[in-house]
């Protein structure tokens, strides 16, 4: 479900912003950190979970204000240089603030412990993040399914040029979706906090298995993203179960496998 | 004999027949013009042509063999060059680089390919220099492509087609965005070039069309609706209805 | 073109007096791959995010190889070489039917497969602990293990790589590539097989970087899990565009600035990435066109005001 969110996010901004986002993982990261901090300073989760990710979406903000929209006409080699300087730049001053060890956290009382589901005791918090993950995705789909705006979004990444032609602001929307794609990375990494703790190497690791989801899904193609989250989702966690040291590596495997019997992803249109 | 022939050929985008079974008969040597209103889908035939994309069904023949179906890279290979509406050359490129890119590729081998120096290949910088100066650009060979005008750039575009020594030449629009003078020096171009190629051309100036084509084929929506000498095309009542009386008299 | 030669030998001659030999070295090594890339990057047009695959793979095959097998350095050289090609093919051949970020992100994710498994098999690879004690033998008697000699080795091959690489540029391949990255409509129009030739550059860019990875591994004894990782990607892509992607001599003044910025740099600060990020950043958003353009434009500059 997590990957779902942070495809749809990486999703959204490569398709209507036409960028690589290769920091797409450290806003993950930053999101986590933040709830962590946050937490720790106010005293209550959920108050926390709804601050952090809106800390990253902030930084999302002035990250597209002050780099990002100058680097549209660019090329993707400088925007990736670009986005990859500021992973570099967000990782390290994490490791810097919060220090280079990791942090586990627990889940806010009522979410601790396991839920008896008659076969198993599955993590009640776990649940949690997979309801919570699953609205996220579904609010986020229908914003840009029923609402205006977000049916703009949506042809803006088809046809960017219509879309301007038809009078309406571009920047902006570029501006909105890639705080929307910061926002919902953000919350993806808060929402990881207390299953896996912190540590300064998350985000890399996330930012792999964004792209494999976006690759999968089909660039710019957002249920697709959403489909192929889960589907990678649930792989490694099969995977998992029988031998947990090739988890990670499947799904680049799986990936590989899937382009080469289909070059256009799962979903891919061409 | 026909030496490009198509056989009901169609193309369909979902539920657009962008070509609609068009079948069509090119005379080696002859210049045979295809004419239409905007959309009538004659772009999409050359697209069809040159191998872009496949066709939805029929088939096209070239010099007795079918040619349906084979891969836009292979078709330079064949004898069939085609210059676009829009111009679409290498920009950084000097104008000799562009032809000679295009010279070097239907050239006779490949040997050396990542070895020689790109001086060595005179056969090859001959026909790029020869197909410049069919054009009249042969003074310029060594400017950056972005660098001249829009005209030369339309000519530049006919001479990259020409460089591969084609046997059939399929022009877009070679007089498209050019101003009257322009288009007098394209005309002539194309005059000239008559003999030597069997010519298939899209235009939209009726004079030209007049003035130079063999045949004239028309297409509507898709289909071919009229086909004919000048003459005939001319006085056609289909065709006069089709281009809502934009066909001179 | 003799001045960029003379300077370069210069520089060859000069290098390991003004730093150690062993960062001497690692700079013309980084060049080599850095040529390899820009083939792809700066001549075709292709942003390929993933080179430190073909260059860690060929490490990791000819260090366990040279460690376990003690092959002759000629064959190492060969096998880096081979292996570099071979993994750039299989890589090149799922990305080249892509273009623009689904290329980017397909070249990054296999990069991203390499790297976990050279993670997980640690009982070859060694995972996080890399590969150490990977010998320099020697070579019909010339004794490999003095810094200063094995950094005459590298200078030679770096100024066999640099022919190389001149030379195919040159060559029609090298025009044929560059329409590619002009038009590739037209390009292939015009009678080429697009794709193939897109796989070729990427073969070609892989033996380069194959090469540069077997040299590291023997100039260090030990093959590092970073060195088939995406930082190490980025750090090339970084040096070539710095340097200049758009001449043959960008990638070496590039991977010059890279190397003894992150060596001078990296001794001292530990968070130095943090550094290297911002750099990164304002190359970025201020020295677009690299090095080699801004002298360019500076030189062209100064004439100017000359003749007013």
């Amino acid at each position: 479900m997590l990957y779902a969110l942070m495809g749809l996010g990486l999703s959204l901004i490569t398709g209507v912003l036409n960028i690589p986002n290769f920091a797409h993982g450290a806003l993950f990261a930053v999101g986590a950190y933040l709830l962590v901090s946050a937490a720790n300073a106010i005293g209550n989760f959920w108050i926390a979970l709804v601050v952090a990710p809106v800390g990253v979406a902030l930084l999302g903000l002035a990250v597209e204000y002050v780099g990002i929209r100058r680097l549209y006409a660019a090329g993707h080699d400088y925007q990736l240089l670009f986005t990859f300087g500021l992973a570099l730049i967000l990782s390290e001053s994490i490791i810097l603030i919060w220090g280079p060890v990791g942090y586990s956290h627990l889940p806010p009382q009522i979410l601790r412990g396991g839920l008896d589901l008659g076969f198993t005791f599955y993590p009640k918090y776990r649940l949690f993040v997979m309801v919570m993950a699953g609205l996220l995705v579904l609010a986020t789909w229908l914003f840009l399914e029923k609402t205006r705006y977000g049916a703009i979004m949506r042809a803006g990444i088809e046809n960017k040029e219509m879309v301007s032609l038809l009078g309406i602001d571009i920047q902006t929307l570029f501006t909105v979706a890639f705080a929307l794609g910061a926002y919902l990375a953000g919350i993806a990494g808060a929402l990881t906090v207390p299953i896996r703790g912190v540590n300064p190497g998350m985000g890399v690791d996330m930012l792999g298995i964004a792209f494999v989801v976006v690759a999968l899904g089909g660039l710019g193609n957002l249920l697709g993203a959403i489909a192929a989250g889960l589907i990678i989702g649930i792989a490694q966690a099969l995977v998992a179960a029988y031998w947990t040291e090739a988890s990670t590596v499947v799904i680049y495997a799986v990936m590989a496998v899937v382009l080469l019997v289909r070059p256009q992803g799962l979903f891919g249109i061409r | 004999m026909a030496i490009l022939k198509t056989e009901n050929l169609t193309k369909a985008f979902g539920a657009l027949r962008a070509v609609n079974g068009v079948s069509l008969d090119v005379e080696a040597g002859t210049l045979h013009s295809i004419i239409g209103p905007n959309g009538a889908g004659k772009t999409t035939l050359f697209n069809l042509l040159t191998g872009t994309f496949p066709p939805s069904s029929g088939s096209i023949h070239f010099d007795g063999r079918d040619i349906t179906g084979t891969p836009a890279a292979r078709i330079a290979h064949l004898g069939l060059a085609r210059s676009y509406q829009r111009t679409t050359v290498f920009p950084a490129f000097s104008l000799l680089d562009n032809v000679w890119v295009a010279a070097f590729a239907t050239g006779k081998s490949w040997k050396g390919l990542m070895w020689s120096k790109t001086e060595r290949y005179t056969e090859v910088t001959e026909r790029a220099l020869k197909a410049l100066a069919d054009v009249g650009l042969a003074d310029k060979a060594l400017v950056p492509a972005r660098e001249i005008s829009h005209g030369e750039q339309r000519q530049l575009e006919l001479a990259v087609a020409l460089a591969a020594a084609p046997r059939v030449l399929l022009l877009d629009e070679p007089a498209a965005g050019l101003s009257p003078e322009e288009t007098r020096k394209m005309v002539a171009l194309v005059r000239a070039l008559k003999g030597r190629y069997t010519i298939v051309l899209i235009e939209h100036k009726i004079d030209i069309i007049m003035s130079v084509s063999d045949r004239i084929s028309v297409m509507y929506f898709g289909s071919l609706i009229a086909e004919g000498t000048p003459d005939e095309i001319q006085k056609n009542p289909e065709v006069r209805r089709a281009y809502l009386g934009g066909v001179p008299t | 073109m003799k001045k960029p030669i003379v300077l370069l030998l210069l520089a060859l001659v000069l290098l390991p007096i003004v730093v150690r030999p062993a960062i001497a070295a690692e700079i013309w090594i980084f060049a080599i791959f850095g040529l390899g890339l820009n083939l792809l990057l700066g001549y075709t047009g292709m942003l390929s995010f993933g080179q430190s695959t073909f260059f860690g793979s060929a490490a990791y095959v000819a260090g366990w190889l040279l460690k376990y097998y003690g092959i002759n350095i000629f064959l190492a050289l060969g096998i880096g070489v081979g292996v570099g090609a071979a993994s750039a093919a299989m890589v090149g051949y799922l990305c080249v039917q892509r273009s623009g970020l689904y290329f980017i992100m397909l070249t990054f994710a296999l990069n991203q497969l390499f790297y976990f498994i050279a993670y997980q098999w640690t009982s070859v690879t060694g995972g996080e602990d890399g590969m150490p004690g990977v010998p320099r033998p020697a070579l019909l008697g010339i004794d490999f293990q003095d810094p200063l000699t094995y950094y005459a080795f590298i200078s030679i091959l770096f100024l066999v790589s640099l022919w190389l690489m001149k030379r195919i540029v040159e060559s029609p391949l090298g025009k044929i590539l560059q329409a590619i990255r002009e038009n590739e409509v037209r390009a292939e129009a015009v009678g080429y097989n697009v794709p193939r030739f897109k796989l070729l550059a990427f073969v070609i860019g892989g033996a380069f970087s194959g090469l540069a990875g077997v040299l590291y591994a023997m100039l260090f004894g030990i093959v590092p899990l970073e060195a088939i990782g995406f930082a190490f990607s980025g750090n090339v892509l970084f040096a070539t565009l710095i340097g200049g992607s758009g001449s043959l001599y960008g990638p070496v003044i590039g991977s010059f600035v890279f190397i003894v910025l992150s060596e001078s740099v990296s001794t001292l600060w530990a968070r130095w990435p943090l550094l290297l990020g911002l750099a990164f950043v304002i190359v970025v958003l201020f020295l677009r066109g690299g090095v080699v353009e801004a002298w360019s434009r500076f030189w062209s500059w100064r004439s100017l005001k000359q003749k007013i």
